[in-house]
């Protein structure tokens, strides 16, 4: 079994490095079928070790060697499989797998095809050291490995210009990825703040021995300790206020979109917070805030999609809003649920991203909704699996997402949590809603497309194929809610629904599926109608302050750029200009001016002419015999 | 060999002096294999060095003027032993990429001169032998600059020359009144730096001293307010210059606090220990904004080395294995990265003949290896995980933050600011369309180019991953200098502060 932990995290790695082998020469369809097959193999064995631990229960720890020892330091590459880690793994190389297929199809006419699968299998690698690591200072090795990979995929079309904002609201691909890299890194410091108070208090960074020794360390150290962490986890997975990143982020290649911004990295931080739940649940304050703040971001991201035309940005604040769920279940203490919930969530998100692929494919990068319409007749296989992810995100049953959402929404009810509970099922109503506007605008009402000149047709068929494993799990994975639980409870801590809340389940569930079926009517008179019922840009609404406010995502990106990357620009200038070269620089410079001149200036002094050197001489004299006098007095 | 240290410091010496008989045409070859000798050498110090010892080993002792206590006094540890190493690799990797210079013959001289001072730094036991080698490292260095150099080459020299040498007067003065204080203590002279360690100075002498000696590094590290000679000197020097300033002369001042200031002074150095991390703080904060204001690409390298021996200078003073050996672990790591971010910044500069980043953009469609190597160096330099650049930012910073966890958030910041100015660079320079004229014929990095970055590169990936062979002779030699420190700390303050390891305190 250990060979097989190391063939699941190697697999990806020897496909990143062959792949960039051939970085930089032209297109080479085998290279993305061998990347897709060391990505299948990576998931075999993921899925074997899966099986594994489901039979025996007993996690699998493996030390590859050494890697920092210093002082009293001792940090070893190791790497642990248990229930947490394995759903990570199987989860992380579903998705990729599927995703590299999907990518020969999708870059076929990318002349750096060769270097897209480079990174993309690196950042598995990344992201597979990050879940599998058992210690503190691994996870962070994969947590700056995906940002790094995240930002090369981001930045992937690296030669396009900068636009205004008001143009591409997010500027540029390379400024996307720095703005992603520079945002995750803000976060990464809180990240290193914990990894240092875990250390400096319990003398060692490895899980266990560190959450052995929590109950001998005060409340203080532990709400610090969380605190930090939960910032590292707030930059990698978007939460307010370092969200801005992830929208931008969708500058990237789709595919990239799908696994990194959707599936996978951007869940890493609420893995961290189930990894590190022994920390979590001894701070309750920190979880209700980490709940708290879930439920703020659900809500704010959900928002905000509900004006947005760009397809791709729709699907992205979705992703967040899901990501404030997952928070939302982990911060109230189930942490099985919020994990449940990120499998879920993967599968049908890289879905219904993978499926936005197929149409910006189609219709040669347009991705504004309006502009669509009606595709569905055109892409049919598209159509039905972007409808199918769309009903397990919007949450209905029997599908995926209904399963796993229901679970948080019961869970903030039954932890007497009415306010979470209330906004949570808004919310609820909302992504129906925001899916299906997205749903109806691109593939029914009124054909839009034809009269700009589109005339897409449908993706290839391996891609469509390919795609269909997504397709089952978003449909099937709810139905393992049961077994799921019974596998991961073993690891992680029961949640228990109380009496109270067990009577009431199905009313609870009947709400939710009321709100979620309301928001998809409500979007089906909106903009799926044809004919005089057709849907039509209101000029009013848009003028709104309500539809700007969200339209430009209440402002916070031009509050940062005003108020926080103009004065570094204005600053860094000041700085260099007035401070260090008029200041420190000129006070050096004038030392030395002072001491030369006053060199020259003396040397007038040196004449030749004896009866002016007697004259200062006797200046000297009287000099020194003041002097002399003065200290003669003062002693 | 017995005499190995003579031999790495004097042999490329004696080989420059044989240099003006060599052939103008084959100069650089001879260089070249007298550097690859060299480094051999040095990589040899390294097999033949017992890991287990954490003192000074291949001491060489020659008495000179007994009377005066004056010898010729040699040896290395694990903290001098990677720095010598490193000075040797450089010295080779940037004779090797170095492209068209006139008077080749002049520079290859030079280099291997500078080559000796260098190493005979790094090796010195003695104090005046030590002064001589600091003292002769700025003459090589005042001729490449002020020969080779830019327009304000003659400024930026005279510059450089004046400021560190004002500098290492005032640390002179420190060195005779120590010897003075060793002559009333034992009626003996000695200049050994091992006999001045087993002295107990009165606090107030130690301040004293430690401020002398402090003026002397700082301004060779450089810290804040004492670096405005660096912009200049690297924005004047041609690469080579900048490569050998950057990677090894910077790293004598930070060397000089190891060797000198911790275990003579150790009650001074824990009193120092605020003033010299908000000096740190700033250096690493203050520093990185300016770099992110420049225009010069060069510059941003130059003032990025500030920022980083920020980094640095804190570790050292985080008086527990984990901050120093991180911080002597960050001296060689930057010595890499600076050192090849500067001949990256060479190359496009022997191309363009400009070092404007607004002549530049979208690099990587006609350089994609100059691209790739720049790209990880940049990954290097802000500290990304299995990169050299990590273990020693992350050990310095965890190492301070025992002594202070706020100052430590403020040292921490230099992972953000650090990316904001290299990623800035990045995307300026490589990202975006390729639409100056000029850019659109550039030829990528040819052999020699390629050949002199692979082996930096490798040295970047592999310490990264596996920096154990290099970090644990560092690591013990850190530990009994801390347990050293420890003994000889007068003050409870000082003793309070000093942290030996576990490690070390089981062992006895």
């Amino acid at each position: 079994m250990e060979n097989l932990v190391y063939i699941a995290l190697f697999a990806p790695f020897v496909s990143s490095l062959f792949a960039a082998l051939f970085g930089m020469t032209e297109r080479k369809v085998w290279i993305g079928i061998v990347a897709s097959i060391l990505l299948g193999i990576s998931w075999i064995s993921s899925v074997t070790l899966a099986y594994h631990i489901y039979i025996t229960g007993e996690p699998i720890h493996v030390t590859m060697m050494d890697w920092i020892n210093a002082g009293d330091i001792h940090i070893p590459f190791g790497f642990v499989v248990d229930q947490v880690s394995v759903t990570m793994m199987s989860v992380v190389t579903t998705v990729s797998t599927v995703v590299h297929i999907y990518a020969i199809g999708y870059m076929d006419h990318d002349k750096s095809f060769n270097r897209f699968f480079s990174y993309l299998s690196a950042f598995v690698f990344s992201m597979m050291i990050l879940v599998m690591s058992d210690n503190f200072a691994g996870l962070f090795i994969g947590w700056e490995g995906v940002g790094v990979c995240s930002w090369l995929l981001i930045g992937f079309w690296y030669h396009k210009e900068d636009l205004p904002r008001e143009q591409n609201p997010s500027i540029s691909p390379s400024w996307a990825a720095n703005e992603a890299f520079i945002v995750n890194r803000i976060a990464d410091l809180g990240m290193l703040v914990g990894i240092f108070v875990i250390y400096w208090n319990t003398g060692t960074l490895q899980y266990d021995e560190v959450f052995a020794q929590l109950p001998n360390l005060s409340p203080h150290i532990l709400t610090i300790a969380a605190i930090a962490l939960f910032i590292g986890a707030m930059g990698k997975s978007a939460q307010f206020p370092l969200h801005t990143w992830l929208t931008d982020a969708m500058e990237g290649p789709t595919p990239v979109s799908a696994l990194i911004h959707a599936a996978t990295m951007v869940t890493a931080g609420v893995f961290l917070v189930i990894r590190a739940n022994p920390l979590f649940a001894m701070t309750p304050d920190v979880s209700f805030f980490i709940a708290s703040l879930g439920t703020f971001v659900a809500f704010y991201a959900a928002s905000m999609a509900l004006v947005e035309r760009d397809l791709k940005r729709i699907i992205a604040y979705s992703t967040l809003s899901q990501l404030g769920y997952m928070f939302a279940a982990a911060g109230l203490g189930a942490y099985w649920i919020a994990l449940f919930h990120l499998a879920a969530h993967a599968f049908f998100k890289a879905l219904l991203f993978l499926g936005a692929g197929n149409v910006m494919h189609a219709m040669h990068d347009e991705l504004d909704v309006f502009k669509m319409g009606e595709l569905r007749k055109k892409m049919k296989g598209t159509w039905i699996y972007m409808t199918l992810a769309s009903l397990a995100l919007g949450g209905l049953p029997p599908l995926a997402g209904y399963w796993s959402k229901d679970a948080i929404i019961e869970t903030a009810f039954n932890e007497h949590t009415y306010f979470l509970w209330f906004i949570l099922v808004v919310t609820a109503g909302m992504t129906a809603f925001y899916s299906f506007r997205q749903i109806f605008l691109t593939f029914h009402g009124e054909d839009r497309h034809t009269a700009l000149g589109f005339h897409p047709h449908e993706m290839y068929k391996f891609v469509l194929v390919a795609m269909s494993p997504l397709a089952v799990l978003a449909v099937i994975t709810g139905w393992f809610m049961k077994d799921y639980e019974e596998f991961i409870t073993e690891l992680l801590p029961a949640y228990e629904m109380s009496e109270h809340t067990h009577h009431l389940t199905a009313y609870l569930g009947l709400i939710v599926l009321a709100f979620a079926i309301s928001g998809i009517v409500l979007a089906y008179f909106k903009y799926a109608r044809t004919g005089k019922n057709a849907f039509k840009q209101d000029a009013n609404v848009e003028q709104g302050f309500i539809f700007k406010l969200l339209k430009n995502q209440y402002y916070v990106p031009a509050i940062y750029e005003r108020f926080i990357t103009e004065p570094y620009k204005v600053i860094s200038g000041i700085l260099w200009t007035s401070v260090d070269v008029k200041i420190v620089d000129a006070t050096v410079d004038g030392i030395a001016k002072f001491l030369y001149t006053s060199g020259d200036k003396t040397r007038s002094m040196q004449t030749g002419n004896l009866s002016n050197y007697l004259n200062w001489m006797a200046v000297g004299g009287v000099i020194l015999l003041v002097v002399a006098v003065i200290s003669a007095m003062i002693a | 060999m017995d005499n190995i240290l003579s031999v790495l410091v004097f042999f490329p010496a004696v080989a420059g002096l044989l240099g003006f008989v060599v052939d103008q045409k084959s100069i650089k070859a001879y260089g070249l294999t007298v550097a690859t000798i060299e480094f051999l050498l040095s990589l040899w110090l390294w097999f033949s060095f017992d890991m287990g010892n954490s003192g000074m080993q291949f001491v060489e002792l020659v008495p000179i003027i007994p009377d005066m206590g004056v010898s010729y006094y040699l040896g290395v540890d694990g903290i001098s032993l990677f720095i010598v190493i490193m000075s040797t690799l450089m010295t080779l990797l940037g004779m090797a990429s170095m492209g068209e210079t006139k008077d080749i013959k002049n520079m290859i001289i030079t280099l291997l001169f500078l080559e000796m001072t260098m190493v005979g730094v790094f090796v010195a036991l003695d104090a005046i032998i030590f002064y001589l080698f600091w003292e002769l490292s700025l003459v090589p260095m005042l001729y490449i600059i002020g020969a080779w150099g830019g327009n304000l080459r003659i400024y930026a020299s005279i510059k450089f020359f004046l400021y560190t040498f004002t500098g290492s007067l005032i640390m002179l003065v420190g060195m005779l009144f120590v010897a003075y204080t060793y002559h009333n203590l034992t009626g003996v002279w000695s200049f050994a730096i091992t006999d001045w360690y087993s002295i107990v100075l009165p606090v107030s002498y130690q301040m004293w001293l430690f401020a002398a000696f402090f003026i002397g590094f700082a301004i060779k590290v450089p810290m804040f307010p004492f670096h405005t000679w660096i912009p200049y000197a690297h924005g004047q020097a041609p690469t080579i210059g900048s490569v050998i300033l950057a990677a090894v002369l910077l790293k004598m001042g930070t060397y000089g606090f190891v060797r000198f200031s911790l275990p003579m002074f150790p009650d001074a150095s824990v009193m120092a220990i605020t003033p010299i991390a908000i000096i740190s703080i700033i250096m690493i904060i203050y520093t990185a904004m300016i770099a992110y204001a420049q225009k010069d690409m060069k510059q941003v390298i130059a003032y990025s080395s500030v920022s980083h021996m920020g980094i640095i200078m804190l570790g050292l003073f985080a008086m527990n294995a984990e901050g120093i050996s991180g911080s002597v672990f960050q001296m060689l790591s930057h010595g890499i990265v600076s050192g090849a971010l500067f001949m990256l910044v060479g190359m496009i500069y022997d191309r363009r003949h400009t070092k404007l980043l607004s002549e530049f953009g979208g690099l990587t469609a006609v350089m994609p290896k100059f691209a790739i190597i720049f790209g990880i160096m940049l990954m290097a330099s802000v500290g990304l995980p299995l990169t050299i650049g990590f273990v020693g930012e992350f050990l310095v910073l965890l190492g301070f933050y025992n002594v202070s966890p706020f100052m430590t958030i403020l040292a921490g910041t230099s992972i953000i600011v650090g990316a904001i100015y290299m990623l800035r660079v990045m995307k300026l320079a490589f990202f975006g369309p390729l639409n100056n004229e000029e850019n659109k014929k550039l030829k990528d990095l040819n052999a020699r180019e390629t050949w002199s970055l692979i082996p930096l590169v490798m040295i970047v990936v592999w310490l990264g991953v596996y920096p154990k062979p290099v970090l644990t002779p560092i690591d013990n030699s850190v530990k009994s200098l801390l347990t050293f420190m420890d003994k000889k700390a007068i003050t409870q303050e000082a003793k309070d502060m000093i942290r030996v390891s576990k490690s070390t305190k089981e062992a006895k």
